[in-house]
C-alpha cells in the first residue's frame, strides 16, 4: 500500500510517543515525498512542532488538523499549552484567523489555561450561532462556572440559552448571574410563567433564585410577596429555606423587626445564621457569637464579623451593633465612625475594631481617614494582630502616592518589628518591588 | 585609574589561605555571624549582597569554602543584623568557643576558609537602555543589592574599563550579527531600534559598520583580561567574544551587517592563538541558519541541530590546592536542570587546552562551566541565558528572583562577583 498514510501516520505517533521529533519529522517529511502531500498527518506534524518547540508552526499545523476534525480542538489546547509567553500571540493569530468552531474552541481551552478567561470567551462568542456554538458555550459556560468566572459564565451559558432554551440550562444560567452580581438578570432568564405548569420545578428551582436575586436587589417585600404567592406548592422544607431567605433578605436592609418575624415564621428564630446576624445588630453579642458560629455557609462578611466579635468580651455591645448594622445598610460613613466609637467600649478589641474603620475609609476612598487609623494602630498598638495588617496597608498607600521612601520605611520597620508577623513575606515582596531589585509586576 | 596587579593569582591564593589558616582571622575576637549556605539558609541570593555590603563598608569577610554550602562568616554588627532581618537571611551567632571549633573542623576536611577583602568594582557590558531584568546577571546582581555600572561601546573606547575589577558580558553578539535575528525579527520595532542605536554609535566612534565596533569591543576586553581584569560572560556572548577576537583580521559578518559577504576562506584564517577559551571552531558561514559556530554543543535556534536539555554536574575542587575554581562551583546543589541560552553549552573539542572546566553533562560532548587565566588576568563562561527561565524566548516576562530566592544556577553567577575579592596581599617571600 505504498499510497496508504496510515503506515506513516503510525510510526510518526510512535517516535513521538518515544520523544524523538526530529526522527518523527523525517517521517513526515518522508509521507509528503511519497504521497505528495503531509495534509494526513497534519496532528502528527502539529504535534511533533510542539515537541520542537516550533509553536507557531505546530499552531498552523493544529489549524489544518482542525478542519478535518474539529473534535481535537482539546488536543490541540493541550499540545499548545506549554507555548512561552512571548510566542502565545503567535500562535493567537494562526488560530483566531478563522471562525471555525473547532479553532475557536481551541483557543478558548488555552486562553482559560493561560489565566485569560475574558480573552477565552472573545474568541468562542464569535462562532456561527448553531446547535454546536450552543453546546460549546454552555460547556465552557460550564467550566467557567467550575472556576468561578462568573461574569463569563453568564455570558457564555446566556448566549446558549438564546439558542436553546432548557429550564435546566436557563436555571444554571440565572445562578451564574447571581454570583456574578447582576441579580436583575434572573427574572429575565428565568420568568416564572414559563414553568407555571411544573409548579414542583416552579418552586424546587425558579423560586429560590427568584427570592436570592429580589434579597441582592434589597427588595426584601417583594420577595416575601413572591414566598406568599407560591405558599401553598411548598414542602414544609422549601418553606423553613425560604423564611430563612426571607430572614437574610430582611437583615440585609437592617429592618430588624421583620428579620425577627421572618425568623419567627421559620421556627429558628435562635438557631440561624439570619439569627446570629440580628443578635449582632441588636448588640447580644453572645447570641451572635454562638449563632454565626455555628454557621454552614461561611463567607468573607461572616469571617470578617466573627473576626472582630470573637474579640470581644461581653455580651452587650450595642456601639459594636450599630456598626455592622450601619454597614448592613451600605451608610459606610455612618458604619466607619460607629466602629471606632464601639473601639472605645471595647479596649479589648480596639485594634480590631479601629483596622475594621480604616478598611471602610480605605473602601470609600478616604485615605486619609484610614492613614489616621493605621498609624494609631501601629504606634500604639504595635503589640496586636493588627499592627502588621495595618503598617502593610499604610506602606501601600503611601506607594500609591508615590512616596516610595516613606512605604520603604514603614515596611522595613514592619518586617524589623514584626518578625513573627504571617505578613512578613508579603512585607518582604513589596520591600522588594518598592526598591525596585525585582521587575515591576 | 590604576588596577592592582594580579599576578598568578592561583598561586597567590593557595599560599594566602594556608596563611589564613594559621593567623587568627581579622576581629578574631568579637562575635560573628555565620551565614550558612546550605539548606538552613531561607535567602541564598541575597547573602552574598550582604557579604559583598559587608566588604564594601570596609570590612573584612571570610568565604568557608566547601563549608556548610560555602558559607560566609561576617563580624557581628548592628547594620549587618538589620540587614538581613530584611532580607530574610538566615544568619548564626558564633561565639569565640564555638569559632574554635568551627575552623577545627574547617581544618579535617576539604575545607578552607578564605578571606575576602576588597569589594571589586564591577562593570556590566550592557545598553543603557536596557533594564536590569534583560540580563540574568544584572537581574541577580539587582536583587541581590551589589551595585553595579552599566558601560556600552562609548564607555569602552573611552578606556572606562580601567575603573573596573570585574566585567560581565551577556548578551552581545560580538561578531556584530546580533545573533543573526534578523532572520526572524528584521522588522520587528525592538530589533530595528537595536540596529539604527548601533550603528549611530559605531559611525560616531568613526566605525565602518557594526561589526567592526563589536571587533574593536571585543579587543578592549581581551586587552582587559590580558592587564588583569576578571571576565564573567554567559549566554550568546561567550562564543561570539571568542569568534570576534579570533577574526581580528577576517571578515565573519554576512552581508546583512557589513554589506559584504563572510570571507569564503574565514575558517582558515581565525587566529585561535588570540583567543582566551576557544580553538579549531567552524563558522556557521550560513546567514539564513540561526548558529554563530561549532562552539555551542546546543544549537537550540537551529531546529535540525537542536538538542534536548540534560542536567549538569559541578565538579568538587580541593578547597586548598584549587581555591579559584572551588570559590566558584560553591553551592547547595551539585548536580543541576540545564537551561538553553543563544550559546548554551560549549563542544569539548573546541576547547583549549589548560581551560579548566567546572560543570559538565555526563556522556554529553559538551561541557557548561569553564574557566581559565588569560595573561595577567582570568575569564570564566557560563552557558545558557536564565537559569530559571530554562527554555527562555524572546518578549519571556523577566524572572522574579524572589520566586527563586535559593537558586543554585543563580549562585553560580554570584559566586564569581565575590571570587575577585579574595584578592590577597602579595606574598613576603
Amino acid at each position: 500500500m505504498p499510497r496508504d498514510p496510515a503506515p506513516y501516520r503510525e510510526y510518526a505517533r510512535v517516535l513521538i510517543a518515544l520523544g524523538r521529533p526530529v526522527l518523527a519529522d523525517s517521517i513526515v517529511q518522508r509521507s509528503r515525498d511519497v504521497l505528495g502531500t503531509a495534509h494526513d498527518l497534519s496532528m502528527e506534524t502539529a504535534q511533533l512542532r510542539a515537541a520542537q518547540g516550533q509553536w507557531e508552526a505546530s499552531a498552523v499545523a493544529w489549524r489544518r488538523a482542525l478542519a478535518q476534525s474539529p473534535y481535537l480542538a482539546s488536543a490541540a489546547a493541550h499540545a499548545l499549552a506549554p507555548t512561552p509567553v512571548g510566542t502565545r500571540d503567535a500562535v493567537r493569530r494562526v488560530l483566531l484567523a478563522g471562525r471555525a468552531l473547532g479553532e475557536r474552541r481551541a483557543v478558548a481551552e488555552l486562553e482559560l489555561g493561560w489565566g485569560s478567561p475574558q480573552d477565552a470567551w472573545d474568541a468562542l462568542r464569535i462562532v456561527a450561532p448553531d446547535s454546536g456554538a450552543a453546546s460549546a458555550w454552555a460547556e465552557f459556560g460550564e467550566r467557567a462556572l467550575g472556576e468561578e468566572q462568573f461574569a463569563i459564565a453568564r455570558a457564555a451559558l446566556t448566549a446558549s440559552l438564546a439558542i436553546r432554551r432548557t429550564p435546566e440550562l436557563a436555571t444554571r444560567a440565572a445562578d451564574a448571574a447571581l454570583q456574578a452580581g447582576v441579580p436583575s438578570d434572573v427574572a429575565l432568564l428565568l420568568p416564572l410563567a414559563e414553568v407555571e405548569g411544573d409548579p414542583e420545578r416552579l418552586v424546587r428551582d425558579y423560586l429560590p433564585l427568584h427570592v436570592a436575586a429580589l434579597s441582592a436587589l434589597g427588595r426584601p417585600a417583594d420577595a416575601s410577596a413572591l414566598v406568599e404567592r407560591y405558599d401553598r406548592a411548598l414542602t414544609p422544607g422549601q418553606r423553613l429555606r425560604m423564611s430563612r431567605a426571607l430572614a437574610t433578605a430582611w437583615v440585609r436592609t437592617g429592618d430588624l423587626a421583620r428579620a425577627r418575624a421572618a425568623l419567627g415564621t421559620a421556627g429558628d428564630a435562635d438557631s440561624s445564621e439570619a439569627a446570629g446576624w440580628l443578635a449582632l445588630y441588636e448588640g447580644r453579642l453572645g447570641d451572635a457569637r454562638r449563632l454565626l458560629r455555628s454557621s454552614r455557609e461561611p463567607g468573607p462578611a461572616l469571617a470578617s464579623a466573627l473576626g472582630v466579635v470573637s474579640r470581644t468580651r461581653g455580651d452587650e455591645g450595642a456601639a459594636l451593633g450599630a456598626a455592622f448594622l450601619a454597614l448592613a445598610r451600605s451608610d459606610s460613613a455612618t458604619a466607619a465612625a460607629r466602629f471606632v466609637e464601639a473601639a472605645e467600649r471595647h479596649p479589648e478589641a480596639r485594634s480590631a475594631l479601629l483596622l475594621a474603620a480604616a478598611r471602610i475609609h480605605g473602601a470609600r476612598g478616604d485615605e486619609a481617614g484610614a492613614v489616621a487609623l493605621w498609624s494609631r494602630i501601629v504606634g500604639t498598638m504595635g503589640e496586636s494582630p493588627e499592627a502588621a495588617e495595618s503598617e502593610l496597608e499604610w506602606a501601600r498607600a503611601l506607594r500609591r502616592r508615590g512616596d516610595v521612601r516613606g512605604a520603604i520605611a514603614r515596611l522595613e520597620h514592619l518586617i524589623l518589628g514584626s518578625p513573627q508577623s504571617a505578613l512578613l513575606p508579603q512585607a518582604r515582596r513589596e520591600l522588594e518591588q518598592a526598591r525596585r531589585s525585582i521587575p515591576p509586576p | 585609574m590604576t588596577r592592582m596587579p594580579f599576578p598568578h593569582l592561583r598561586r597567590v591564593l593557595m599560599c594566602l589561605v594556608a596563611l589564613a589558616s594559621a593567623f587568627p582571622a581579622p576581629g578574631a575576637h568579637a562575635q560573628r555571624l555565620l551565614v550558612p549556605m546550605d539548606d538552613a539558609q531561607t535567602n541564598h541570593l541575597k547573602a552574598y549582597g550582604l557579604t559583598y555590603n559587608t566588604m564594601k563598608a570596609g570590612v573584612v569577610a571570610e568565604w568557608l569554602l566547601n563549608y556548610r554550602g560555602g558559607s560566609f562568616l561576617l563580624p557581628d554588627a548592628p547594620e549587618t543584623r538589620r540587614r538581613a532581618a530584611l532580607d530574610g537571611i538566615s544568619v548564626e551567632l558564633v561565639s569565640d568557643a564555638s569559632l574554635a571549633t568551627l575552623r577545627r573542623e574547617l581544618g579535617g576536611g576539604n575545607m578552607e576558609s578564605v578571606p575576602l577583602e576588597k569589594a571589586p568594582r564591577i562593570a556590566v557590558y550592557t545598553p543603557p537602555d536596557a533594564q536590569p531584568w534583560d540580563d540574568a546577571v544584572t537581574l541577580a546582581l539587582k536583587y541581590a543589592g551589589i551595585d553595579f555600572t552599566p558601560i556600552y561601546d562609548t564607555e569602552l573606547e573611552r578606556g572606562d574599563l580601567s575603573k573596573y575589577d570585574w566585567l560581565h558580558l551577556h548578551h552581545e553578539d560580538f561578531t556584530g550579527q546580533f545573533n543573526k535575528f534578523h532572520l526572524g525579527y528584521r522588522d520587528a520595532p525592538w530589533f530595528r531600534d537595536m540596529y539604527a542605536a548601533n550603528s549611530a554609535t559605531a559611525r560616531a566612534l568613526g566605525y565602518p559598520h557594526i561589526p567592526a565596533l563589536k571587533k574593536g569591543a571585543a579587543e578592549r576586553i581581551r586587552r582587559f583580561v590580558e592587564g588583569g581584569g576578571f571576565l564573567f560572560a554567559m549566554c550568546g556572548a561567550t562564543e561570539t567574544l571568542e569568534l570576534a577576537i579570533a577574526a581580528h583580521s577576517v571578515d565573519i559578518a554576512g552581508q546583512f551587517n557589513d554589506g559584504t559577504p563572510v570571507d569564503p576562506e574565514a575558517d582558515a584564517r581565525l587566529d585561535w592563538k588570540r583567543a582566551m577559551a576557544f580553538r579549531d571552531a567552524h563558522l556557521e558561514r550560513s546567514p539564513f541558519v540561526n548558529s554563530m559556530s561549532d562552539i555551542d554543543g546546543h544549537q537550540v535556534n537551529v531546529p535540525g541541530r537542536r538538542q534536548p536539555l540534560g542536567t549538569f554536574t559541578l565538579f568538587s575542587f580541593s578547597a586548598r590546592i584549587d581555591p579559584v575554581p572551588s570559590m566558584l562551583v560553591q553551592g547547595h546543589r551539585h548536580v543541576m536542570n540545564d537551561w538553553y541560552g543563544v550559546t548554551t553549552s560549549f563542544n569539548k573539542s573546541t576547547l583549549k587546552p589548560g581551560v579548566v572546566v567546572l560543570a559538565t553533562e555526563e556522556g554529553a560532548p559538551w561541557v557548561k562551566y569553564i574557566h581559565g587565566d588569560y595573561g595577567k588576568g582570568t575569564w570564566t563562561y557560563l552557558g545558557g541565558h536564565d537559569p530559571e527561565d530554562p527554555q527562555h524566548a524572546i518578549g519571556n516576562p523577566p524572572t522574579d528572583l524572589s520566586l527563586h530566592k535559593s537558586s543554585p544556577g543563580y549562585r553560580l553567577i554570584l559566586n564569581n562577583v565575590l571570587f575577585p575579592a579574595a584578592k590577597k596581599k602579595p606574598l613576603k617571600t
